[in-house]
């Protein structure tokens, strides 16, 4: 036994600090989760969606990636494929939207036998050359959506397809 | 475009690119073969919606043209000749039908359009990456069978 005696007041008190921490500890925890969790989610890799393309096996001619997301559409859900042209630029990594900025048709690289190293759309013979910009005379009156990329454990990761400004 | 309110919006704005409107046929069992015949609808739902991306700018896929399966064929013919009439009266210059009823072929001759019978394919355990690689290599075929009717009529209209 040791000399110092706890008293009875002592020892109440201690244990309704020590209980009482534990329920503030209980109450303010999910709320600091709360507070926190869109910062947490944010290091996840926001809205980039993943690709089967490895960054290594890209060349300098544009390659057909798809990749698959889901989508809510009122209270249906359901997997949307979307498609990309990406190709390498020296280090960096251009990755294009097939939508044409026509009328909304899918854009195919080298479909014209005539333009083998532009991107053709065959509803309207819309042309882009290889950094997706419009050709004059053609259909199309902007340059083809870029989507934002990045690079993760070798795998090449897609963003939302931007516009651009310039024509 | 689909048969939606936002793309007939862009339609009607932009009318004159597009000359190519998209029927599918569906045949519809209530009885035996029900869902045979609903496995041929969701064949033809996927494989439309799929063309129509690839040549968005250019076509308008309508909603499907019913019919059942005790129905004479005389009289759907008749139907779906009404439909082309006013799809034609409408400015359009391509009509391709779509289905998986062998029984259209017998009719070819009385329409105008272009019938095209695809074998219905079951997707029946597949995964969605599975299916889009099916529908992906049938319609590279229709995607040049279309691009070769564009290509004929304006040469024949040149």
């Amino acid at each position: 036994m040791s000399k110092e005696r706890v008293s009875r007041r002592q020892f109440l008190s201690y244990t309704l600090t020590g209980v009482g921490g534990f329920m503030a500890a209980g109450m303010l925890m999910p709320m600091v989760r709360f507070a926190v969790d869109p910062v947490l989610r944010a290091e996840e890799g926001g809205d980039f969606i993943a690709t089967s393309q490895k960054v290594a096996d890209l060349t300098d001619k544009p390659v057909r990636v798809d990749f698959t997301f889901k989508q809510k559409d009122a209270w249906y859900e359901s997997e949307v494929t979307n498609t990309a042209w990406v190709y390498k630029e020296g280090d960096k990594i251009v990755a294009l939207s097939p939508v044409c900025k026509h009328l909304g048709c899918t854009v195919n690289w080298g479909g014209d036998k005539e333009h083998p190293d532009q991107f053709f759309c065959p509803c309207h013979y819309g042309r882009y050359t290889k950094d997706g910009t419009n050709v004059k005379g053609t259909p199309p009156l902007a340059p083809l959506d870029v989507y934002p990329y990045k690079e993760k454990d070798g795998f090449l990761y897609l963003g939302k397809a931007k516009p651009r400004k310039e024509a | 475009m689909k048969w939606i309110p936002r793309e007939i919006e862009t339609y009607l704005s932009a009318k004159e690119y597009v000359d190519t409107a998209v029927v599918p046929l569906y045949l519809v069992d209530i009885g035996g073969q029900m869902k045979e015949s609903a496995e041929a609808a969701e064949f033809i739902t996927l494989l439309t919606n799929y063309l129509e991306r690839q040549f968005t700018g250019r076509l308008l896929l309508f909603p499907p043209f019913t019919y059942l399966t005790k129905d004479a064929s005389e009289v759907v013919s008749q139907k779906l000749q009404a439909w082309e009439n006013e799809i034609a009266g409408a400015g359009f210059k391509h009509i391709f039908y779509i289905t998986c009823d062998l029984e259209w072929r017998n009719h070819e001759e009385e329409l105008n359009g272009t019938v095209i019978w695809l074998p219905s394919m079951p997707f029946e355990g597949m995964n969605d990456s599975q299916k889009v690689t099916v529908i992906d290599r049938q319609v590279k075929q229709l995607l040049s069978l279309f691009t070769k009717k564009w290509h004929e009529n304006s040469l024949n209209n040149s």
